[in-house]
């Protein structure tokens, strides 16, 4: 006759609460337990998730869209955040990317999709030296006089350091032939008599002096600097239209049908951006943001001795009339400075305005935006500038363009995240320029050519063979085509004197139809990712395009995979906390169970069978598994919803990008209480399970023995 | 071998049956032999006591015919049937339909209150209406007189009371047989007496078969058969009279 199960559950559960009243120590420490454990995964999972919505949002917001389509061929993965092959990633290409947009455009839930390139180009600086000769020559060329006289002082001050320089290298060399020959040359430079000609009218000697600069002393002052700038090709109205968190800082967006190029605010300001005000700004944010202290952090003590020791460059960019204002600024803010042997009064009082501690920075840090920072170059670029470009083609020729600065812009919420500044933004035609792309007009001259002269195509990757293992040993020097060739480049800026940027205006259909690396597709709200790149994919094989369809994650490279990371060491903690619990659950049940043998023994005598034991056994844990959870799982969300309110700062700009902003505030989903109680219910079972079968095999004879 | 029949109790053979039961435990490399070779009948309705000093075999005798232990060699026969040839699960079965079982300790469920201890058999049987199984529940705690202390649980009673709600247990399944271990043991004489006069009370109207072990001489003078063990063996098997 089987057992009335209503009943029996209804006895067997009053029972288990019986018990856990009675062993209160046991059901404590067993039920303390599970209250962390379960607020332990509500909190975890609660941020992870948030987290995990808050990157999405960076990166679906910024650059990747919800989806990206790239060529099905691509030799690499799509790493918008940089990949690991240094921008020399290969995705392939989508040759026409009108056909992707006519397609992908008409699928139901699509709001946009946006053209994109990614390329690294190299940016370069002319040292102080050559800029401030190019300087005086515009100077003399306009005749400027007043600016002339500053320049020559400016190149005067740099001729002394360079030949100090100089001097103190040939010091320690032991082959000194060039050396003496380049500081005959600087020596030369600093004679009074070279400079006399300044004074005069004749122009041609102006010139000559110029040119003995700019060929003898120039060049033996170094290369100047070369930035690394990652870009990204787009449409750039469209783009500014669907990425909402893009915003322009500084200038004006690319016009329609304009080149241009929109600088990176967060690229600008920790790559190119002047070495000593970058040292400034990483102590004071370090200090405002993350409450660190120079005193207490070796690495900011060392930033801090760095930017006081860099005086001489700043120095070095005043003009004379700056130099004295600042001169005079500085000597009320420290009066009691003094220039130590051979140091100028400036540079002194300089050095004094850079020395900064925890208790002088923020004032200081206000005083050289206030007062030094308005007089100096900040940036290697102004907006409005035209900057040269330099880029390995495909097909693996350097390419130069020279396109305008027409701004500053940034991700909204995500100014201070380093990986929000992954990329600067190009119109599509420079991107193609630089990407090699050319025209159907150019290709046809090239061909021409090409029949003309009996060359043959080779591209970089079959270079080799066609260099040493063909039989032809005709091959292409020129493999892309372009107008704007390097030499015509080159020779635009001989003649002018400056760089004059690439402002052919394009169409709308120029544009659209040509090659791109990759596209975005923007979804309308709503519309879930998973099931919309199911479509899209579906709809670009039906269409015949050779073209794969991956998610913001996917696309985003390594960075798409942070959550998965930080989920898999989440989990780990977690599963670590429940072994632990586990073992400890188990032991006291275990001893509980001992300790119950006689009246387990007495159960089984009366009549229950074995699964009885085992329910009664199991449902004490179960039930406490049920109040410990939701006490815990009621923490838990208590402490998330606290944290929503108070918001976690990000501390790094690797946090700033996860949270998607400067601070995190994580919400608490019925999901994540779900699977919290679920886990720990889990675990109670499982470490209960041994201590159960344990029970289920105390023999009804225990009960006949003594107490 | 005599047996005194209670009156009215059905004629249909022994409700208990050993024969030539031995009872082997292992202690280290030694064997003990609880039992040897011991034959016994017991009829339906009889009120028997089991006697003899600590070690003679008297745990081990109620163990074996309350279906707790079987036997190493020899048959028990409980209605008919031999305890050997049942699988764990049909003498548990066995022991909840046909057994009740008082103990020295009483043995009661701490966390459960007087009628729940009492109704736990029965949820364990199944098959009765809630109702009705409340009804049987009130009645069994009335008749052991505990109907005042119904929802007190055991920490709460005395020991008498204890052994009254044990008793009430045993008793509410109506089993054919009820073994009790000592169940006067740790109560004083008084009690002790009551208890008993409440054991054979319940006999003599409900024809309820009892066999208690016991090594007290007063408990004895209550029963109506005796079973004196010694050393593993049936040293004395008499009826006592009433008058003792």
């Amino acid at each position: 006759m089987a057992g009335s199960p209503v009943a029996q559950a209804r006895v067997l559960a009053q029972m288990a609460l019986r018990s856990l009243a009675s062993h209160k120590v046991k059901s404590l420490i067993v039920g303390s337990i599970m209250v962390f454990g379960t607020a332990l995964v509500v909190v975890g999972t609660s941020l992870l998730d948030s987290v995990e919505a808050g990157m999405e949002r960076s990166i679906v917001k910024s650059l990747s869209g919800h989806l990206q389509l790239y060529d099905a061929e691509a030799k690499d993965d799509l790493a918008l955040f940089g990949g690991t092959g240094m921008g020399g990633d290969d995705y392939g290409e989508v040759p026409d990317f009108g056909e992707v947009q006519r397609v992908v455009q008409a699928l139901d839930g699509v709001e946009a999709v946006v053209p994109m390139g990614l390329g690294l180009a190299n940016m370069s600086r002319g040292s102080e030296l050559d800029r401030a000769l190019d300087a005086l020559r515009r100077a003399v060329e306009d005749g400027d006089a007043a600016a002339r006289v500053a320049l020559i002082h400016r190149v005067q001050r740099l001729l002394e350091l360079m030949h100090a320089d100089l001097a103190n290298s040939r010091a320690i060399t032991a082959d000194t032939t060039e050396l003496d020959a380049n500081l005959a040359h600087v020596e030369r430079a600093q004679q009074d008599a070279f400079w006399a000609p300044f004074a005069g009218d004749d122009l041609a000697a102006k010139r000559a002096a110029l040119d003995f600069l700019d060929t003898k002393v120039a060049p033996a002052g170094g290369d100047g600097v070369q930035y690394y700038l990652r870009y990204l090709g787009t449409d750039l109205p469209l783009f500014a239209r669907v990425f909402d968190r893009f915003r322009i800082v500084e200038g004006q967006p690319v016009p329609e049908g304009r080149r241009g190029l929109l600088m990176n605010k967060r690229f600008a300001d920790s790559q190119l951006k002047l070495k000593v005000a970058r040292l400034l700004d990483e102590l004071h944010d370090a200090a405002t943001l993350n409450d660190a202290r120079i005193a207490d952090d070796p690495a900011l003590a060392a930033k801090a001795r760095q930017a006081r020791s860099l005086y001489g460059s700043l120095t070095l960019m005043l003009s004379p009339e700056d130099a004295a204002a600042l001169t005079e600024t500085l000597r009320a803010a420290f009066p009691d400075v003094q220039p130590t042997e051979g140091q100028s009064d400036l540079d002194a009082l300089m050095q004094a305005a850079l020395t900064v501690d925890d208790d002088t920075l923020k004032a200081r840090y206000a005083f050289f935006y206030e007062q030094i920072a308005p007089r100096v170059e900040l940036y290697p670029f102004r907006v409005g500038d035209v900057l040269t470009l330099r880029a390995f083609t495909k097909r693996g020729y350097m390419k130069s363009v020279n396109v305008k600065v027409y701004g500053t812009f940034e991700f909204a919420g995500l100014e201070r995240s380093e990986l929000s500044g992954a990329a600067n933004l190009v119109d599509l035609m420079t991107f193609r320029d630089l990407y090699g792309q050319m025209t159907e007009a150019q290709q046809a001259e090239l061909k021409a050519i090409q029949a003309e002269v009996g060359l043959e195509r080779v591209d970089r990757a079959d270079a080799e063979a066609a260099f040493f293992g063909g039989a032809d040993d005709s091959v292409e020097k020129v493999a892309d085509g372009s107008v704007f060739g390097d030499f015509e480049v080159a020779r635009i800026e001989r003649e002018a004197g400056t760089r004059v940027a690439d402002d052919r205006p394009f169409t709308r259909e120029q544009m659209l139809d040509g090659v791109v690396l990759n596209a975005a597709v923007i979804l309308a709200d709503g519309v879930a990712v998973d099931e919309a790149k199911a479509r899209v994919q579906a709809a670009v094989d039906a269409a015949g395009l050779k073209l794969k369809v991956v998610d913001w994650r996917a696309a985003s490279g390594v960075i798409g995979q942070f959550v998965l990371v930080i989920r898999g060491v989440l989990l780990l903690a977690i599963g670590i906390i429940f072994i632990v619990a586990l073992v400890i659950i188990n032991n006291s049940m275990l001893m509980a169970t001992l300790e119950r043998v006689r009246e387990i023994g007495t159960l089984r005598a009366i009549g229950a069978q074995r699964r009885f034991v085992m329910a009664m056994v199991m449902l004490e844990t179960l039930v406490l598994g049920l109040l410990s959870g939701g006490v815990g799982a009621g923490l838990g969300a208590a402490l998330v919803g606290w944290m929503g309110d108070v918001g976690i700062p990000a501390k790094n700009d690797i946090l700033v990008f996860l949270f998607s902003g400067p601070r995190l505030h994580p919400t608490v989903g019925a999901g994540n209480l779900l699977v919290a109680l679920v886990v720990i219910l889990v675990v109670s079972l499982i470490s209960t399970w041994y201590p159960a079968r344990i029970a289920t095999r105390v023999q009804p004879v225990e009960a006949m023995r003594e107490a | 071998m005599s047996a005194s029949t209670a009156p009215g109790a059905p004629a249909s053979g022994p409700i208990v049956e050993l024969s030539a039961v031995t009872k082997d435990y292992p202690l280290g490399k030694l064997t003990v032999q609880a039992l040897r070779g011991v034959d016994l009948r017991i009829e339906r309705g009889e009120f028997i006591a089991i006697a003899g000093p600590s070690g003679s075999g008297k745990t081990t005798l109620l163990n074996l015919v309350g279906c707790v232990d079987v036997p190493t060699a020899g048959a028990v026969r409980i209605e008919g049937q031999s305890t050997s040839e049942l699988s764990e699960k049909q003498l548990t079965t066995l022991r909840l339909h046909k057994l009740g079982f008082i103990f020295q300790s009483f043995n009661l469920v701490g966390v459960l209150d007087v009628f729940q201890n009492v109704e736990l058999p029965l949820l364990l049987q199944g098959g009765l209406t809630s109702a009705d199984r409340k009804r049987r529940v009130a009645e069994m705690v009335d008749k052991v007189g505990l109907t005042p202390q119904t929802r007190q649980r055991p920490n709460e009673l005395s020991g008498g009371q204890r052994q009254r709600v044990a008793i009430a247990r045993a008793l509410v399944t109506r089993p054919a047989i009820v073994m009790a271990d000592e169940p006067t043991a740790n109560l004083d004489s008084g009690t002790g007496g009551a208890i008993i006069e409440l054991m054979k009370d319940i006999n003599r109207t409900d024809h309820t078969t009892f066999i208690f072990s016991t090594h007290d001489a007063n408990v004895m003078g209550h029963a109506r058969r005796l079973v004196e063990l010694v050393d593993g063996r049936i040293a004395a098997d008499h009826p006592v009279s009433e008058a003792a």
